[in-house]
């Protein structure tokens, strides 16, 4: 800006006298207006009377604060050219009002332009750019840049230009009606690519294309276009192509163009771009290894396997990669390996390249899978390296494999017993240690293929037999899953016993015993038959299908397994997860507190514990700091501004590749689905202790911007966790969780649900009196009825979306559902005239709301699983569904209420009875009101009975018994690891605490 | 499998594998975007075969204010190493190397006299792992973190400013033999590496605010140096 800034507040000019200046820098207002109403009256100053203004605008009364927005409309209606400084002091002053009560586009936005037109060359009128940026006003900010790029067109900063380009294209992008900008951009950047490609040296002052960001500028305006074949084309030129740009060491191009190819399909170009590229640091026009990535190499391979002339794409393919594989002893371990899974990759993809190879007993791709577990099955992603090929093998191979596994083992053993002889004790325990890394992979793999369909054969009447075990099985196999978890076991304590190896785990990559308290737990969950929460009504209860006693096995080993490895976050994760559905959230909130998810990576991963956190658990919103504050604090810092944050850093650097994904990045992050999920988790606790919301859901200020129409992106990281599933059937995380994850449908139902609960809860501000109460009364009918009949047609929409019941946990999707026929059938016994029969529609509705609401009634009742030791084990883990039963209660009550006082207060204000509500519609209401407050009562006393039952003794014995109780070769490896019941018993009375602990937070919910 | 290319905004989404480690802090949003937006090249990620990250390196070039110019601690146009980290998994295979090689790689491209960073005196690891690559111990900050490592009784703890020469300082004029013996307030670092405003940005405080905390002893100028800690978890 022209002026300084003090504490915060602008600098006046230095023409103004020190006795104004000090009252202005002291804040002292009432001076400043008295001053500077004499300095205007004496200089006749205009600047003196925008002082006077601004000061009025920092004083409380609203009439005071309007000066400044009449004096900023009459600036823009004059069309003059503004005075600099009055306007900055103007823009200071109704900083606090800008997209509220004015928008900065349509004000300061263009005035500031008009300014800049005026004087190009001044050095604010750069500061006006930044000002409009900053305000994120697209239009304005692309004019001023327009006649900055005019005004320095000759000269040798070629930035003018560019941001010209990149803000004409940027507001292409914000706006789709002003597609025509984009086209401006790309002309522009062609006729500079031409220019580069054209003049064998560019001067300072020409129009070219010179730095990475402007060439890759330009490439991004063509994809965006569309301009599949001038992209295509430009790729290979001489001085902007790819390749060209790589010998500069600039590889963002190149990464990027193979993106846009591989959508585009052009194997062609990615076969010989890939290769060219690799050829070049084979030729030293590059550093050796500067494109030997995991993605070069797979495209490469896919490449050369799609070509018209795959044969002699394959040849080129082997003589690449065995140049690399001959200078693979030079390179870093990391290319190293890069160079193993190449040849992996390329085994798997390209089956002829293993033509000419000699015979073997074993496939190609089971050999080149054991030498390269031979060299890294001790490596911490060795299981995650191979994950995907082994899923790939056919059961003869998948049988072949695991003779060659145990022939790793057997070199160790060689080696181990070698090392007996002549090594060092210390080796010889490295050794042993590095043998039980060896088993615990292999249980790993072996509980992958347990996963994968290739191990089971179709038998006749429609069984099938696991080709592993040759038992009858379904996917995944039992009598294989038991396996691994006496075998796991077996190892887990063999490395328990041995003093030696315990002392040389830390030598290794990871502690094997992790490893195989993976195979374990996940064998025990797959036996106890979880699998991953659908909208299936039937399946509300995790005990519906799930075996409580194998589930608790897996939790208790994981759990016994922290003790060893506390800082494992995959462990902790599997743990929060798991503890979730076990209904202990206090407790998986102490896991979930250590892993330190603070920040930028909150977005990604407070889903992980926070989703749906308040019907879980409401008890821990209880106090005066909510367990989401750091959340919404991230979300308030990094959506303060209108602008991406630090966007004018961008422009200045000439990051223009930045600037176009740093915007791309915020619009993404004002449309996250975990943003939602912030304010609405918030919402619900706030709900449940009857605390007010801080305002209505629409107009929260995070929340402003979104519409019905705005498409709501998830973008929840689940790569910490521990994947041993193969790519055939869903990931771990889906089996972990409570109900599907966050998706922009269900977001929407929770915006709007909300949104249905503040139309509900909406009382005017008690000082208020209207001057024309009936005038307002029809006003205030017309608009509840509008916004019903909004809310209702989008709730429909949603919930009618093709795909959206697989979005919701069957609670969810009743209270949505709910919530639609609530609004509809408030619409109707609002909008139906007293004096006509009411439509028929609303016994309907209403019906299918009580209809509705007792189906989810009934779903909180124990089901014929129940562990018969263990009845208050299903309401522990069905708190879920107590939360949106309660939730609808809470609904129909409220609506039911909003009628009957809607009616009440229309008798009252007109006394001929016409617009109140008709009889019929009223008693619909009011006998969805008295269903609703029966179960609201019997709710309450459900969470008293269960405080009861936890208050009961036996507890320890109970789960105790649930675990062990069998006593099978299962039950028995399981008690072996955790060190028999004596040491579960701490477990079982951190667990029962947790639970009493939740109960005790709901103890304290509102039923009213 | 491994993929080394330039950072993008969109792989904040994906940085649990190194951000959950203990050791590696995690910034606002304004900070990763900050070297995102000033310094693209500088920014490194290394990506596995499912996307996720498991090592990056953010680095800045810069110099001392003009206004340093004649003092002795000045700072001539560098590149300096603000965190460099990798996830446990991806230890040991060389990637904290490749990713300090590409920012030295970016920092001759930008014509810098050398490339620096402050490590922790009790960290051998990456002292070893540095003097490996060329680094040598240009000074010592003392107290320059705010706690202590391996004694939880200290409240400070001193830090090696090490640097390696680029190719532009062919006679080796801004790297020291004797780097451990010259021992430096870290108030010297403060004022002459324009640390102040990366400690702005990282607290959003506005210049003068952070003047008057440390004028009137609301803010340490040794807490204020603690934002700005080089983070080293790569080994």
């Amino acid at each position: 800006m022209s002026m300084g800034y003090r504490y915060g507040r602008p600098a006046l000019k230095a023409s103004v006298d020190v006795q104004l200046q000090t009252a202005f820098e002291d804040g002292n207002w009432n001076t400043v207006i008295r001053l500077a109403a004499r300095r205007a009256a004496t200089l006749k100053d205009p600047y003196y009377e925008a002082i006077k203004i601004c000061a009025e605008a920092q004083l409380d009364g609203s009439a005071d604060r309007s000066a400044v927005l009449t004096a900023v409309d009459e600036l823009v209606k004059n069309k003059k050219v503004p005075d600099i400084d009055i306007l900055e002091l103007y823009e200071w002053a109704c900083r606090d009002f800008i997209d509220y009560d004015i928008e900065y586009a349509d004000t300061f936005g263009p005035l500031r332009v008009r300014w800049v037109k005026a004087n190009p060359k001044s050095p604010i009128a750069l500061q006006s750019l930044q000002a409009c940026v900053e305000r994120w006003d697209l239009v304005s900010a692309q004019q001023i840049a327009t006649t900055l790029d005019k005004t320095y067109a000759n000269t040798s900063d070629r930035r003018f230009m560019f941001w010209n380009i990149t803000l004409t294209f940027l507001l292409s992008c914000s706006d789709t009606s002003r597609k025509v900008y984009s086209l401006l951009a790309a002309k522009q950047l062609e006729r500079a690519a031409d220019l580069t490609e054209n003049s064998p040296k560019l001067e300072s002052t020409d129009r070219g294309l010179v730095t990475e960001e402007e060439v890759c500028l330009y490439y991004r305006v063509l994809l965006r276009q569309g301009a599949k074949a001038e992209f295509i084309s430009r790729l290979q030129s001489p001085k902007l192509g790819a390749l060209s740009q790589l010998k500069q060491g600039h590889k963002l191009l190149f990464c990027e163009a193979l993106d846009a190819l591989e959508k585009w399909g052009e194997w062609e170009l990615i076969f010989t771009l890939c290769r060219d590229a690799l050829k070049l640091g084979l030729d030293g026009e590059t550093t050796l290894f500067f494109v030997c990535d995991l993605r070069i190499w797979r495209l490469f391979a896919t490449a050369a396997s799609k070509v018209a002339d795959s044969e002699s794409a394959v040849k080129e393919v082997k003589e690449i990669l065995d140049k690399f594989l001959e200078a693979k002893p030079q390179a870093i371990p990391l290319y190293r390996k890069n160079i193993s899974l190449a040849v992996l990759e390329t085994t798997f993809r390209l089956p002829a390249i293993n033509q000419n190879q000699a015979d073997s007993s074993l496939s190609p791709r089971v050999e080149q899978l054991g030498l390269f577990l031979d060299q890294y099955f001790d490596k911490l992603a060795a299981f995650d390296d191979v994950k995907g090929y082994v899923s790939e093998l056919s059961f003869e191979e998948m049988q072949g494999f695991l003779d060659v596994l145990p022939g790793i083992l057997d070199e160790v053993r060689i080696a181990h017993r070698l090392s007996s002889r002549d090594m060092t004790d210390q080796r010889k325990n490295t050794s042993k240690a590095r043998l039980m890394a060896l088993k615990a992979l292999e249980c790993r793999l072996r509980y992958l293929l347990t996963t994968c369909p290739q191990t089971l054969t179709s038998q006749s009447e429609g069984s099938s037999q696991c080709l592993m075990c040759s038992n009858q099985a379904s996917l995944p196999c039992e009598h294989c899953l038991r396996k691994i978890v006496v075998e796991a076991s077996a190892a887990y304590n063999e490395i328990n016993s041995d003093k030696e190896i315990l002392e040389h785990i830390p030598t290794l990559d990871k502690d094997p015993r992790l490893d195989l308290a993976f195979a374990i737990a996940m064998s025990l969950l797959k036996l106890s038959g979880l699998r991953p929460r659908t909208s299936d009504p039937t399946s509300s209860s995790l005990w519906q299908d799930v075996n409580p006693g194998l589930f608790l096995q897996a939790v208790l080993l994981l759990d016994s397994q922290l003790k060893f490895t506390p800082n494992n976050v995959e462990l902790r994760l599997l743990l929060v997860q798991l503890y979730l559905l076990l209904g202990c959230a206090s407790y998986a909130y102490q896991l979930w507190n250590p892993l330190g998810v603070k920040r930028t990576i909150q977005d990604a991963l407070s889903p992980l514990f926070f989703d749906r956190i308040s019907s879980l658990s409401p008890g821990l919103f209880q106090g005066s700091v909510p367990p989401t504050e750091k959340l919404r604090s991230f979300y308030n810092q990094s959506l303060r501004d209108n602008s991406p944050v630090r966007i004018w850093d961008a422009f200045l650097a000439g990051s223009y590749t930045s600037i176009l994904d740093m915007s791309e990045y915020d619009s993404r992050l004002r449309r996250s689905c975990t943003l939602m999920m912030t304010v609405v988790e918030e919402r619900r606790a706030r709900r449940c202790y009857g605390a007010r919301q801080e305002c209505e859901i629409e107009a929260h200020p995070l929340l402003d911007k979104i519409t019905h129409d705005t498409v709501l992106v998830d973008k929840t990281d689940y790569g910490p966790f521990p994947n041993l599933e193969s790519p055939h059937g869903p990931p771990i995380h889906e089996y972990l969780r409570l109900g599907p994850g966050l998706s922009n449908e269900r977001s929407h139902l929770a915006f709007l649900a909300e949104q249905y609960m503040d139309l509900l809860s909406y009382k005017p501000p008690k000082d208020f009196k209207a001057n024309r109460p009936n005038e307002v009364a029809v006003r205030d009918r017309e608009y509840t009825l509008d916004t019903l009949d909004d809310l209702s047609a989008s709730l429909t929409d949603f919930i009618n979306a093709p795909n959206t019941y697989s979005f919701l946990t069957p609670a969810e999707r009743t209270y949505y559902t709910i919530i639609s026929l609530l609004s509809s059938a408030l619409f109707t016994a609002l909008s139906s005239p007293r004096s006509e029969p009411v439509s028929k529609s609303l016994s309907s509705t209403t019906a299918s709301i009580k209809k509705a609401f007792n189906s989810l009634r009934t779903t909180l009742s124990p089901t014929p699983n129940s562990p018969a030791s263990l009845p208050a084990l299903t309401p522990l883990t069905n708190l879920h569904t107590l939360a949106f039963l309660r939730e609808s209660a809470l609904a129909i009550k409220h609506t039911s209420l909003f009628a009957t006082s809607f009616h009440d207060k229309e008798i009252s204000r007109d006394r001929t009875g016409r617009s109140g509500l008709h009889r019929d519609a009223l008693s619909e209401m009011r006998v969805l009101g008295e269903t609703a407050t029966k179960a609201l009562v019997e709710l309450k006393g459900h969470v008293q009975k269960l405080k009861e039952m936890l208050a009961e003794g036996g507890w320890l014995d109970r789960v105790l018994n649930l675990c062990f109780e069998k006593g099978g070769d299962v039950e028995k490896a399981v008690e072996g690891v955790v060190g028999g019941r004596e040491e579960a018993e701490e477990w079982v009375g951190r667990v029962v605490e947790s639970w009493r602990e939740g109960v005790k937070g709901w103890g304290m919910v509102r039923w009213e | 499998m491994v993929t080394v290319r330039r950072f993008r905004p969109e792989d904040l989404n994906k940085l649990a594998k190194c951000n959950l480690d203990p050791f590696t802090e995690t910034y606002e949003l304004g900070f990763y975007l900050q070297y995102y937006a000033k310094w693209p090249s500088l920014f490194q990620v290394a990506e596995d075969q499912h996307g996720n990250i498991i090592g990056y390196i953010m680095g800045k070039l810069e110099s001392s204010p003009d206004v340093y110019r004649f003092s002795p601690h000045y700072l001539p146009w560098h590149a300096h190493i603000t965190a460099v980290t990798v996830a446990p998994e991806a230890r040991r295979m060389g990637i904290g190397r490749l990713l300090t090689e590409q920012l030295e790689a970016a920092a001759d491209a930008a014509d810098a006299w050398f490339v620096d960073l402050f490590v922790r005196t009790t960290n051998h690891k990456a002292i070893a792992f540095y003097k490996s690559m060329g680094y040598s111990v240009y000074r010592v900050v003392k107290d320059y973190y705010g706690d202590h490592s391996a004694d939880p009784s200290r409240s400070s703890e001193d830090a090696y400013d090490m640097r390696k020469p680029m190719k532009r300082d062919v006679k080796r004029e801004h790297i020291r033999e004797d780097g451990e013996k010259h021992e430096v307030d870290p108030s010297v670092v403060c004022l002459a590496a324009n640390t102040f405003r990366l400690a702005i940005d990282i607290c959003e405080y506005t210049l003068i605010d952070m003047w008057l905390d440390v004028i009137y002893g609301t803010l340490d100028i040794t807490d204020l140096l603690h934002l700005t800690c080089t983070e080293q978890h790569f080994l």
